[in-house]
């Protein structure tokens, strides 16, 4: 049966002239945008490019002054639960009485509904999602007491555990150690193998040639968005960091 | 004693009504602390007294119903003015926040002497309402705490997870579809009903101290929310009753005051020495783990820099050796050195900072330490 009601179903993210403003400069402008399903998305762009705007807007956080956004085909308010989301690190106040296995089981607190609380159930998958990533001994620790890296985990495991079709993370590599970096993105991988469509604000131009397979280059506009062999070029590159990129590695030739 | 204390209907009232209040300021401060709304609630409480004379003047008498609902009201007008002040100016929260408590604080005190200089006899416990009157609670003013108490007791519980998660990471839960503006109201509501119900007894100046001091002292203690919180309340029950006691046992003792005191001691005890967290334990731990650093390693050290200077009366600084060994060892070891003979204080010109030379014995002993290693 045919649902009238959807606009691009075939796109895990379809943004289209999406323009957010903070007072007077555009954060975002006219942002068209396309994220098939089943990819592992870098979005990348110099500091201010908007790359924290632009997710949040798409998952409603911030208010657009235009432009529309479907996951999947749906609309945001239809798609509640069925993203996982992981925030930037440092939004929240890791002093917080709280242990990592709390933290995970949030991820669980929109599917039990209301009044309930999360029982014997809530915590197995817990547990399941902290050992996908290395940290199931770490489970009864209060979350300041973690490292940054293993604070890193904890978020990516209270997305996890949505077992949701669409992963949003937003720098979650940045101020994490070398094995964290590469716990997370075996992990990643492993579930864009599976099937999943993952996006991730990334902040290290050097490692998005290996890490991810499409990318988004962004600087309040889109300067390029595909495959990262057809992206990531010097040209692009220029266009997105200009004077910046002196300090960035530059590919060799065209396409990489 | 407290026999003949108790026996007293209005201490008994007192008694019950700061364990009551304590007990309810302390479940919600422990939320406004964590979600970083302490000073909200000052402000709250700050803009509750123009409502007190605006209640006042409206019923014409001391009515404590429509008092209260005018404090409730002007205060729910500050938090209303506060997020707009936020939103659609560039004011940071805590000037948004110092503007409106003051501005709500001058207006009611201009209303409170207008209302005194002509509102005859009746108007004179107005004035109660900035410190508090503990003898003015009637046993009535119980039910209506015990009520408020126990709908917030119960929204805390029904809702737990969900307002768990709105202190811990807003974003997330917005991301996750819950009404987290509705959940934020709710919470900011119970606070400023918790001030409204502490009026009478400590005041719109002190109330805000019954949000926060519970909160903090309790948050020494442990890691856990559900734990955070029943402690919090404990605490603030428990400052409420002991505070109404002392000033009932001794002349001249303001209630609310008093009661305030109790809670800070509680933080003060709380911040020095509550385990994990406290100064003391935190200053013990940190001795302990400042791991004795063998006299033997000094005096290898010490031989060490001797021989790449080529002079075994090399004066090595005290900080060098420090840097050397990676960690400083406490002064007293280079003093008990010094005694057993193996090293000598020199001073080496201009620097003011002690320096250590081995002597004939020393370097022996680091030789053999030396040897030793290999």
């Amino acid at each position: 049966m045919r649902d009238d009601t959807l606009h691009e179903p075939g796109q895990a993210l379809h943004v289209e002239d999406l323009t957010v403003s903070y007072g007077t400069a555009p954060a975002l402008w006219d942002i068209d945008l396309d994220i098939p399903p089943g990819v592992m998305c870098a979005i990348v762009g110099p500091n201010g490019a908007g790359k924290s705007t632009l997710i949040k807007a798409t998952l409603g956080l911030v208010r657009p002054v235009a432009g529309h956004v479907r996951f999947l085909g749906h609309e945001i308010g239809a798609m509640r639960g069925r993203i996982g989301y992981v925030p930037q690190r440092h939004s929240v106040d890791w002093d917080f009485p709280t242990t990592a296995r709390d933290v995970v089981e949030m991820g669980l607190y929109r599917s039990l509904g209301w009044f309930r609380r999360p029982g014997r159930d809530a915590r197995a998958r817990a547990m399941d999602a902290l050992a996908e990533l290395g940290m199931q001994d770490y489970a009864d620790r209060q979350i300041s007491q973690l490292s940054g890296g293993q604070q890193q985990r904890v978020f990516l495991a209270r997305a996890l555990v949505q077992d949701a079709p669409i992963l949003i993370l937003d720098e979650p590599l940045a101020g994490g150690d070398a094995s964290t970096e590469a716990i997370i993105i075996d992990l990643l991988k492993r579930l864009r193998d599976a099937g999943r469509t993952v996006i991730v604000v990334h902040h290290d131009l050097t490692t998005v040639q290996s890490y991810f397979d499409w990318m988004v280059m962004l600087n309040v506009r889109i300067i390029a968005q595909g495959p990262v062999r057809d992206v990531y070029t010097p040209e692009n590159l220029r266009a997105a960091y200009g004077r910046q990129l002196a300090m960035i590695a530059v590919p060799e030739g065209g396409a990489v | 004693m407290l026999a003949d204390l108790m026996a007293s209907q209005i201490v008994r009232t007192v008694l019950v009504g700061a364990a009551m209040l304590g007990a309810i300021s302390g479940m919600l401060g422990a939320f406004a602390v964590l979600r970083r709304q302490s000073l909200l609630g000052d402000a709250l409480a700050h803009a509750a007294l123009p409502g007190v004379c605006l209640g006042f003047l409206v019923a014409g008498a001391r009515d404590l119903g429509s008092i209260l609902a005018g404090a409730f009201l002007t205060g729910a007008l500050a938090a209303l003015a506060m997020m707009l002040i936020t939103r659609t100016t560039r004011l940071k929260t805590d000037a948004a926040l110092g503007i409106v408590l003051s501005v709500f604080f001058a207006v009611g005190v201009v209303l409170l002497t207008h209302v005194q200089a002509t509102g005859g006899a009746a108007s004179a416990g107005l004035a109660s309402f900035l410190f508090g009157q503990a003898a003015a609670i009637l046993a009535s003013d119980l039910w209506i705490m015990g009520g408020i108490g126990l709908v917030a007791l119960g929204l805390v519980l029904a809702l737990w997870k969900e307002f768990k998660l709105v202190s811990f990471d807003a974003d997330f839960a917005r991301a996750q579809g819950f009404p987290v503006t509705v959940l934020e109201a709710m919470l900011t509501i119970m606070v400023a009903l918790a001030i409204v119900v502490g009026l009478q007894l400590v005041g719109v100046v002190l109330m805000v101290a019954l949000l926060i001091a519970p909160a903090a002292a309790a948050r020494q203690w442990t890691n856990r929310l559900g734990m955070m919180v029943a402690l919090s309340a404990l605490i603030g029950a428990g400052s409420g009753a002991a505070g109404a006691l002392i000033s009932a046992t001794t002349r001249g003792l303001a209630t609310g005051p008093v009661v305030v005191l109790v809670a800070t001691a509680a933080v003060l005890v709380s911040l020095a020495l509550a385990p994990g967290r406290g100064l003391v334990w935190q200053a013990l731990s940190a001795r302990r783990a400042r791991a004795r650093i063998s006299d033997g390693r000094i005096l290898a050290a010490m031989q060490e820099l001797a021989e790449a200077h080529d002079d075994p009366r090399y004066p090595a600084e005290q900080g060098m050796l420090g840097a050397a060994l990676g960690k400083a060892p406490a002064p007293g070891q280079f003093d008990a050195l010094e005694r057993r003979g193996l090293i000598r204080a020199v001073t080496h010109a201009p620097e003011p900072t002690p320096h250590w030379q081995l002597t004939e014995a020393g370097q022996r002993a680091a030789r053999s330490e030396e040897d030793d290693k290999t």
